[in-house]
């Protein structure tokens, strides 16, 4: 690492140290000094050593040397955000400088309100569900006699209460992401039963709309292991984006194809294809971060949370897979899943 | 020595697929992609463009005011010139189907093929002038 940079470092009040494969501090500053002591050398140790087979954070520094790397660490009994500002390749051996920051009260802060969100969502499901029922009871009761004002009303009430319900259940996902409750099942999961299901539900949606939704895909999707649960709702969340961007007689097509190796499946790329206005070019790489959503006004009405595509990604994510998204304004936008095909073992 | 082959590069595809769609129309920009994806097995967005081109390919269908309503039927060029048709054996099986009284509709549940595939096998017939959707 360059002399200057190590000048630097030194006078910041961030505690940075230079650290070797096994844990060795061959620099730091005196901000880490302060903060760490002598105590760095017992737990940089454990750090770097391997338990059962499986080795410390430390290691995790070393590798993918041209990807920044950050990661939340309890260390004596705080929780310390560990960047990595210097690559092996700095070092003439290999070392990596890292910076550490105090993040306890910051992540308490974060879990609370996790927690707070968690607990209101589940107290607001609960009535929302009666409403629900209640309507549904009422639309459903052919030998009454409603005046089409009411009908439309009623209906208009039971639209809203989907909306209101697809939100909740947003947030409950969302923080259940983020108090790292969100795990996916080893079950297995038939991939065209999926989307089919997904497609079913959202049918008499696009039929209202006037839209039409199809399904891209034969009876011979392979299975994988996963949540059935998790793949229906990110299924389900790509459609109902895509529904409140494709206008009247626009086509939302719900594919999968099959990645194969030789003979054997490997993965699965599901797509969920609109004839929508698009995303301008800026905004694709945005799409799946939370909070973010399109510059393009909804043409039914009404905003989301901006969690949809984000617990998209989560899902896939947790089952081994990626993202990809495509879109020409004014043609449409397709977004792309590819998922492992695991094997028992 | 050897060297670390280089990265290939990937194409803008939405540009590229933007520019071609204006230039050329769907289906052309539609046969670009399928050798396209011959070159990037990999690239996922590159398979979410070749879905928007198929995507519209079938919308345009369907943009018949009769919609999955519409009667397609064999062109006079299909009945008198088959052999000019080098229809592969989906083709051929749909193609079988169509007696001039099927609608879209019909043809969707009649098909072995799903939804989509058969639409699009239509839309492809329709553009070859094997079928008229009058």
């Amino acid at each position: 690492m360059p002399t200057q940079r190590y000048a630097i470092a030194e006078k910041l009040n961030v505690p940075i140290a230079v650290v070797g494969e096994s844990g060795d501090v061959r620099w730091n500053n005196e901000a880490f000094e302060a903060t760490f002591g002598d105590d760095a050398k017992h737990w940089l140790k454990e750090a770097a050593r391997a338990v059962a087979g499986e080795r410390g954070w430390l290691h995790g520094f070393f590798l993918d040397a041209d990807e920044h790397r950050s990661t939340d660490v309890e260390i004596e009994g705080r929780t310390y955000r560990i960047d990595r500002i210097g690559n092996p390749s700095d070092f003439e051996d290999a070392a990596v400088a890292l910076s550490f920051e105090d993040v306890t009260r910051q992540r308490e802060m974060e879990q609370a309100k996790s927690d707070f969100t968690s607990m209101i969502v589940h107290d607001l499901r609960g009535p929302l569900s009666g409403i629900q029922g209640t309507l549904e009871f009422v639309l459903s009761q052919e030998g009454t006699r409603l005046d089409a004002m009411y009908t439309d009303l009623l209906q208009e009430a039971q639209r809203e209460s989907e909306r209101m319900m697809n939100l909740i259940n947003e947030l409950l996902d969302f923080s259940k992401i983020q108090s790292g409750n969100f795990t996916v099942e080893g079950e297995p999961v038939r991939v065209a039963g999926v989307l089919k299901r997904a497609v079913r539900s959202l049918q008499s949606v696009a039929a209202r709309d006037e839209i039409f939704l199809l399904n891209a895909h034969g009876r011979d999707v392979p299975q994988i292991i996963g949540s059935v649960e998790k793949l229906t709702q990110a299924i389900i969340n790509l459609i109902s984006n895509s529904l409140k961007f494709t206008p009247k007689r626009g086509l939302i097509s719900v594919g999968a194809q099959i990645v194969r190796t030789g003979e054997l499946p490997e993965a699965i790329v599901i797509t969920v294809t609109d004839t929508g206005m698009g995303i301008k070019a800026q905004e694709l790489l945005q799409v799946w971060e939370k909070y973010k959503q399109s510059g393009n006004k909804s043409l039914r009405g009404g905003g989301g949370t901006g969690l949809g595509l984000y617990i998209v990604k989560q899902i896939v994510e947790a089952h081994g897979g990626e993202v990809s998204v495509a879109s020409i304004e004014g043609v449409g936008t397709s977004m792309v899943l590819k998922l492992p095909v695991k094997r028992a073992a | 020595m050897s060297s670390a082959p280089l990265a290939q590069p990937k194409p803008d595809w939405s540009r590229l697929v933007s520019d071609s769609l204006k230039q050329n129309g769907l289906w052309h920009t539609w046969y670009k992609l399928v050798e396209a994806r011959t070159a990037y097995p990999d690239d996922l967005s590159l398979r979410g463009y070749s879905e928007i081109v198929r995507n519209a390919i079938v919308r345009d269908l369907l943009q018949h005011p009769k919609g999955m309503q519409a009667v397609p039927k064999l062109s006079p060029e299909f009945l008198t010139n088959f052999d000019r048709f080098n229809l592969n054996a989906q083709e051929g099986y749909l193609v079988s189907l169509i007696d001039g009284r099927l609608d879209l509709q019909k043809l969707v549940l009649l098909s072995p093929f799903d939804q989509f595939m058969t639409l699009f096998i239509l839309a492809k017939l329709a553009q070859e002038r094997a079928i008229t959707v009058p």
